[in-house]
């Protein structure tokens, strides 16, 4: 039952500033993901909240009582590191169990704890283990088991799921998820993967040099970017952003491609759509017609690359469909679903 | 494929003087006999003390009498014997080696751990400085610590060998385990911290034991260090602090040079130092490719 203030946040090491005034609230049980490139400030940000580097300037509360000066080891938070951080000469037992020993817990008491943790992330088998003879998705699990054998204020990821395989990181991903559900304890993830954010979160913020841009839910960050950076990161393929030069009730891409669509102001701007919003149509629909650049079958779906000019744009397609290099397409802009925005600062055109 | 191959081969055209390495046969004759060389060098004189020290004195000095020799035990007893009386040596020996090691190891292990993770002001020149502390020839300092003890009245006192053998010791422990905790991820000490572990807690229960390998390893350096240690010894000690090396001067004597019993000693001497490396070889092995395996 944690809520986390941050309030004026700074952060600089040295000359470099790496968070700038960063607020943020996150509610009781709330599943807040910090999503940005690597050197964005989120891991610090993260970090600040457990004590482990201090604020430059502004204020860390948990339920409204400031929390810089109290030491990492009495905050009550539990963190997952990208590298697990296990003990390498303790087994799984002891290091699933260490908190509990820091917390004068021994004997039968530790070891059913110990057990049912274990259990909870399916490491029954593994407790007399040592970490290096674990595989890397066993050890995360330890990690895991690990920050929720006790109940903290606080859970803390950093990037928990990076150095794991492709399959097992959507296997994990689910069993985070369940467990943020099942424990619902306020959790603060870190991480620079968008599939992530978007299946795990209650919230999203996303960074960009120490800064949030954008706060919101995982539906609202995708249907309404504030902004080409928020739009090119979320969703995979990421949004199609094309520059173009709007008149009356045209705009010319860079190739000289002329889209029939209606611009909110001439000149100049860029042009948003989504994969599956560009249509593949016979030529008297189109908005213009081009040649196949590339052709991907996904399974599920295909993904076909054109090219206007410099601009890469990606159309989701049906599965059926087939395609060869330099095949010629008809394209269309579905104009219910056009984004704009300022070419020269990134912003949101409403 | 068969367009990637071509380009592959007009890509190494292009590099002119391009030539596959060829099996260098000679170079490996040469290493393999510098590396023979080498293991002689080592070898022969331990080889040779050995046989000696089970020598009658009349067959010490006669090549005939080089293998082929009575094997005798009377050197090893009569070492023990007034007026060489290594047995008090050996206690001496043991009991500054190891008072210097148990002091010396903890000291070192915080020093080394606040030069690995803290930043303080000067820390590179203070570290400096205590690597450079090394550099001075004993010689030097010999007469100033000499003078030092007499004033204390620690002259042939084991006490007074502890110190000198610690400053000496001090600083390769400091520098060898600064090297093994920064291998220690610090990860695993947030981890700690995060955990609910006070700074003390995570040294003792989290970098000790993940170190150790190197703990030991610096352990058995200046166990090895002090144990042989001489010119020192030689100064500070007169009667009641002598340690083995000073013992094994004993037998230069006005009748000559009893080799068959400073062969005796010299086994005596290698002896502990070569069954304590077969006791910590597997740790210094560990210590030695740690990281590399991580």
């Amino acid at each position: 039952m944690t809520q986390i203030s941050l309030r004026g946040l700074y952060k600089s090491f040295g000359a470099t500033q790496v968070v700038r005034d960063l607020n943020l609230e996150i509610a009781d049980q709330e599943f807040l993901v910090l999503l940005g490139p690597s050197g964005c400030g989120k891991t610090t940000t993260m970090r600040m909240v457990a004590g482990l580097e201090q604020a430059t300037h502004g204020e860390i509360a948990f339920d409204g009582r400031r929390m810089n000066e109290v030491p990492t080891q009495s905050r009550d938070v539990a963190m997952v590191f990208q590298n697990y951080g296990l003990y390498p000469h303790m087994t799984v037992a002891e290091n699933i169990g260490y908190p509990l020993k820091l917390r004068g817990i021994n004997g039968a008491d530790r070891q059913a704890a110990i057990e049912r943790a274990a259990d909870r992330v399916e490491l029954g088998a593994y407790l007399q283990r040592r970490p290096r003879e674990l595989s890397g998705g066993q050890r995360q699990r330890v990690a895991l088991a690990r920050s929720i054998v006790r109940t903290p204020k606080v859970f803390l990821m950093d990037e928990p799921l990076s150095n794991l395989d492709a399959k097992l990181r959507v296997a994990m991903r689910a069993e985070i998820k369940h467990l943020a559900y099942e424990l619902q304890v306020t959790t603060l993830y870190v991480t620079h993967d968008q599939v992530e954010a978007m299946t795990l979160a209650h919230r999203v913020a996303i960074m960009k040099d120490g800064v949030i841009v954008q706060l919101a839910s995982p539906e609202e960050i995708y249907d309404d970017p504030v902004n080409t950076y928020v739009a090119g990161f979320i969703g995979s393929p990421p949004m199609n952003l094309i520059e173009v030069n709007a008149q009356a009730s045209w705009a010319n891409a860079e190739n000289g491609a002329r889209i029939e669509v209606a611009a909110p102001r001439q000149g100049p701007i860029t042009l948003g759509i989504r994969a599956e919003d560009v249509q593949l149509t016979d030529m008297d629909r189109a908005h213009f017609s081009v040649e196949v650049f590339a052709f991907e079958l996904l399974g599920d779906s295909t993904l076909v690359t054109i090219k206007l000019g410099q601009t890469g744009v990606t159309v989701k397609g049906d599965k059926s469909l087939r395609l060869k290099f330099g095949d010629r397409v008809g394209v269309r802009l579905d104009p219910a679903h056009l984004y704009w925005f300022e070419s020269a600062t990134g912003l949101r055109i409403r | 494929m068969l367009t990637q191959s071509a380009h592959a081969a007009s890509d190494r055209a292009l590099i002119p003087g391009y030539r596959q390495p060829a099996h260098d046969k000679a170079g490996d004759w040469l290493r393999q006999c510098v590396v023979f060389v080498g293991v002689c060098a080592i070898v022969l004189p331990i080889f040779w003390i050995t046989l000696t020290a089970f020598k009658l004195p009349k067959d010490v000095y006669s090549l005939s009498a080089a293998f082929n020799f009575t094997v005798t035990l009377e050197n090893l007893r009569t070492v023990f014997e007034h007026p060489w009386n290594l047995g008090s040596k050996i206690v001496n020996s043991l009991v500054v080696a190891t008072s210097t090691v148990l002091l010396a190891i903890p000291m070192a292990t915080m020093a080394a751990y606040a030069f690995s993770r803290f930043e303080f002001r000067f820390k590179k020149t203070i570290f400096l400085v205590v690597i450079a502390s090394q550099f001075i020839p004993a010689a030097v300092i010999v007469l100033p610590y000499f003078l030092m003890f007499k004033q204390l009245g620690m002259l042939d006192t084991r006490s007074a060998l502890v110190l000198v053998n610690m400053s000496i010791v001090l600083p390769y422990a400091v520098w060898m385990m600064k090297g093994f905790i920064d291998a220690v991820p610090v990860e695993i000490e947030e981890s700690a911290m995060v955990d609910g572990a006070h700074r003390a807690r995570v040294i003792w229960e989290i970098v000790v034991p993940t170190a150790l390998p190197g703990i030991i390893t610096a352990a058995v350096f200046c166990f090895t260090l002090t144990w042989n240690e001489f010119l020192f010894a030689l100064i500070i000690s007169k009667q009641d602090a002598l340690t083995l090396p000073i013992g094994l001067i004993g037998f230069r004597t006005e009748r000559g040079d009893l080799w068959e019993l400073m062969a005796a000693g010299g086994i005596l001497i290698t002896a502990p130092m070569f069954i304590l490396s077969l006791l910590v070889q597997k740790q210094f092995i560990q210590s030695l490719t740690a990281g590399s395996v991580r």
